[in-house]
């Protein structure tokens, strides 16, 4: 009976705690430390935690789901008032919505998306993130108002795009919607589509170098008028394979349009150079402060603002520069 | 019977030859006019000198003495196992011409000898691993760490993530040695651990391997980079890994690839080594009989030492290579790199037990598997079925050796 009333007694202090505005503790578990979007998100966590006079603590999970479950139960154990949580395996959010419901706190997933069907199981269980469609629609965007605005872009004088398509990791969401969607946005502008290769580059720089030479030398590169890449390191690897052919440097004559997405350090200094025509900025700052936003508000009971029911969407940006546009 | 079957294959390797170098310049003063340029591209320019080749090779082939004739031409069959892989390859290159006529290029070949090189440096590193009856799984880490130390130093002042953000900007062979006497501290470990402790090189360089990743994944992930790919490579030092040689000689030439002569002199060096010099008698005879090698007064301590780190010299060669090719590196450079230069070694008639194997058939090696992962990419072959062919090639390549050694 006693132990009854002190766990009791406990509780009452600690809702008391929970809605005490001032002193809002985020338990944040990021899938892994060494990621440099997710670095650039923590970053923006900490700066916006600050600003708002919350507390923020962050976990590694080290690409592994059950190190991640046990970082969530010592969060709740320790008594976060609200969860972020960047799952490892997307599909493995049901048991973290589960926890949270059963300690009564909200739970703001970032970066990968659980289902909609897992969201809807918990009030509190929102998701901030970017539409990875939307990433793939503006870099199709980026290529076709190039190819309208240069004529000399259709070398061919087909009317049509030939273009070269360079792919993240197999299966991976985001690999899959940019590519369908780059190229739905080429339709869209009322240039029709025609894809002369695809590869599978898994978002790394030196596969898609050597894809892209082969490319180059199977296909030959008068005859591809732009590329294609689900990320910045991919576009990078293209480019410096059409550099080794002489390709984008400098010379008009000689240019193939190259557009990537994450808008990254080593891309914004190729579009400086004129050897990338852009990409696509994935806005981690923007998601990181509003996922604070959110979580802050939330723990004060204060409501989801601005949340499109249980989402918040961050819009992706286009970014080009240099002489090229 | 005998001398007939040598002089046979002689005038037979001549007038093949004669036959080539005459189709090739008839048909590269008649392509242009039969409009054929854009069907066989420069494939007169092959013919000739495969002509030229062969011509040559038929009239300073020695004349055999009866014996080796009669070993040499024994049976078809025998000559079509013992050059399976080899005949595969020029099976699998008229089939691709067939399919993607642009293949026939000078450029593809120039890109083919290109794409060998560092794969050529790795696998002459770990030859003497194998050499040894040993392997080197810590290679592919060590290209990794030599090209993330390189491109670390080497970013121009102007880049927004600057590795150093105060770093001056140094000259080249400042952080070229750095990468590279990183990788020898790592070879040298490597050597301790097998020579003093006799530890197998498989548990030894897997130990190193792990190690390497770990230090290097440290530096990577050191402030203000944190883990962020390199970029931003001064082009002088991009320079190493992407000038060509000639461009533009004539029109249309790309050039040669700069990476093709590194690889060559390497090649020579590592040919002298193994063929001219003590310490390469010292490895052939460690690895056919390390306990006769030992009676025979061989110091083997210093000999394993000295192997892994003139290997880990190469592979940090090829990492700086690598990272000043692609402009840029990460910690993931270099994955696997050692199980596909073991693969050629393999291939070119390396034995994993250990004491056999030549420069030559390295090369080859090499060669035959840049020319069937490239043709396969070239005719879009999937990269999953890439893997495939590629593992069917190493187990069929190896029970051909097998089969060979074992009637001996």
């Amino acid at each position: 009976m006693r132990k009854v009333l002190i766990v009791t007694l406990m509780l009452m202090l600690a809702l008391g705690a929970c809605a005490h505005a001032d002193d809002v503790k985020i338990g944040a578990c990021i899938y892994r430390f060494n990621d440099a979007f997710m670095l650039r998100f923590r970053q923006a966590m900490q700066a916006e935690s600050e600003k708002l006079g919350a507390k923020i603590e962050l976990a590694d999970g080290q690409d592994n789901q059950s190190t991640q479950d046990e970082q969530v139960d010592a969060f709740i154990a320790d008594g976060v008032n609200v969860l972020i949580v960047n799952p490892v395996d997307r599909m493995s959010s049901q048991s973290i919505i589960d926890k949270a419901k059963t300690a009564g706190i909200p739970v703001v997933f970032i970066n990968r998306e659980p289902t909609e069907e897992m969201l809807a199981t918990y009030d509190k269980a929102y998701y901030v993130g970017a539409k990875a469609e939307e990433s793939g629609t503006e870099a199709g965007e980026l290529v076709a108002s190039y190819f309208k605005a240069h004529p000399e872009a259709d070398k061919n004088k087909d009317g049509k795009l030939q273009f070269i398509l360079l792919k993240g990791q197999n299966g991976h969401q985001d690999m899959i919607l940019r590519s369908k969607y780059s190229v739905e946005a080429v339709k869209e502008a009322g240039i029709e589509p025609v894809e002369l290769a695809g590869a599978i580059a898994n978002w790394d720089k030196l596969e898609a170098m050597k894809i892209m030479n082969g490319f180059i030398m199977s296909i030959g590169p008068e005859n591809i008028e732009a590329v294609i890449a689900n990320n910045d390191e991919m576009a990078l690897g293209a480019i410096e394979a059409l550099k080794a052919q002489d390709y984008n440097t400098g010379n008009p004559e000689a240019y193939i349009p190259v557009v990537g997405v994450d808008a990254n350090a080593s891309a914004l200094e190729a579009m400086d150079k004129g050897e990338m025509l852009g990409t696509v900025l994935n806005d981690a700052d923007g998601q990181g402060s509003a996922a604070v936003k959110l979580a802050v508000s939330l723990a004060k009971n204060a409501g989801a603002e601005g949340a499109d029911g249980k989402y918040i969407w961050v819009p992706y940006q286009k970014v080009v520069r240099g002489e090229k546009q | 019977m005998a001398e007939k079957t040598a002089s046979r294959s002689k005038r037979l390797m001549t007038t093949g030859g004669i036959i080539f170098l005459v189709l090739g310049i008839a048909l590269y003063f008649l392509k242009a006019p039969m409009g054929l340029t854009r069907k066989i591209y420069d494939l007169p320019v092959f013919l000739i000198i495969i002509g030229i080749c062969s011509a040559i090779k038929g009239f300073t082939a020695k004349d055999k003495t009866e014996e080796e004739a009669a070993l040499a031409g024994k049976t078809f069959t025998e000559f079509l196992t013992n050059n399976a892989i080899l005949l595969a390859m020029l099976v699998l290159v008229v089939v691709i011409c067939i399919l993607q006529p642009r293949f026939m290029q000078i450029r593809v070949a120039l890109d083919i000898l290109t794409q060998s090189s560092p794969k050529l440096i790795m696998a002459l590193g770990i030859c003497f691993a194998l050499l040894i009856a040993g392997t080197d799984l810590s290679a592919g880490r060590m290209v990794g760490l030599a090209a993330v130390i390189s491109a670390s130093m080497m970013q121009t002042a102007t880049y927004a993530n600057r590795f150093f953000p105060d770093l001056p900007q140094l000259p080249l062979w400042i952080p070229i040695a750095a990468a590279i006497v990183a990788c020898m501290l790592f070879g040298a470990l490597n050597g301790f651990i097998v020579a003093k402790y006799e530890m197998h090189p498989f548990i030894a360089t897997l130990a190193t391997q792990v190690i390497i990743y770990g230090v290097c994944s440290l530096y990577f992930d050191m402030p203000p980079n944190n883990s962020q790919p390199i970029g931003g490579i001064r082009p002088d030092f991009a320079q190493i890994g992407q000038l060509r040689l000639f461009n533009g000689l004539w029109k249309g030439f790309p050039g040669i690839s700069i990476l093709i002569p590194i690889a060559l002199v390497i090649c020579v060096i590592i040919w002298f080594i193994l063929n001219k010099t003590v310490f390469g008698k010292n490895v052939y005879a460690i690895g056919g009989n390390r306990e006769a090698a030992v009676v025979a007064g061989i110091n083997v301590f210093r000999n394993i030492m000295f192997i892994f780190i003139l290997a880990s010299l190469l592979y940090g060669i090829a990492g700086v290579l690598e990272a000043a090719r692609t402009a840029g590196a990460t910690n993931n450079y270099g994955l696997g790199y050692e199980t596909d230069a073991i693969a050629a070694c393999v291939v070119g008639g390396v034995s994993m037990s250990g004491g056999i194997g030549k420069v030559g058939g390295i090369v080859m090696g090499v060669l035959i598997f840049t020319v069937i992962q490239y043709g396969l990419q070239f005719i879009n072959v999937s990269p999953m079925w890439q893997q495939v062919i590629k593992g069917v090639i190493i187990a069929v390549a190896v029970a051909i050796d097998m089969t060979k050694y074992r009637k001996k």
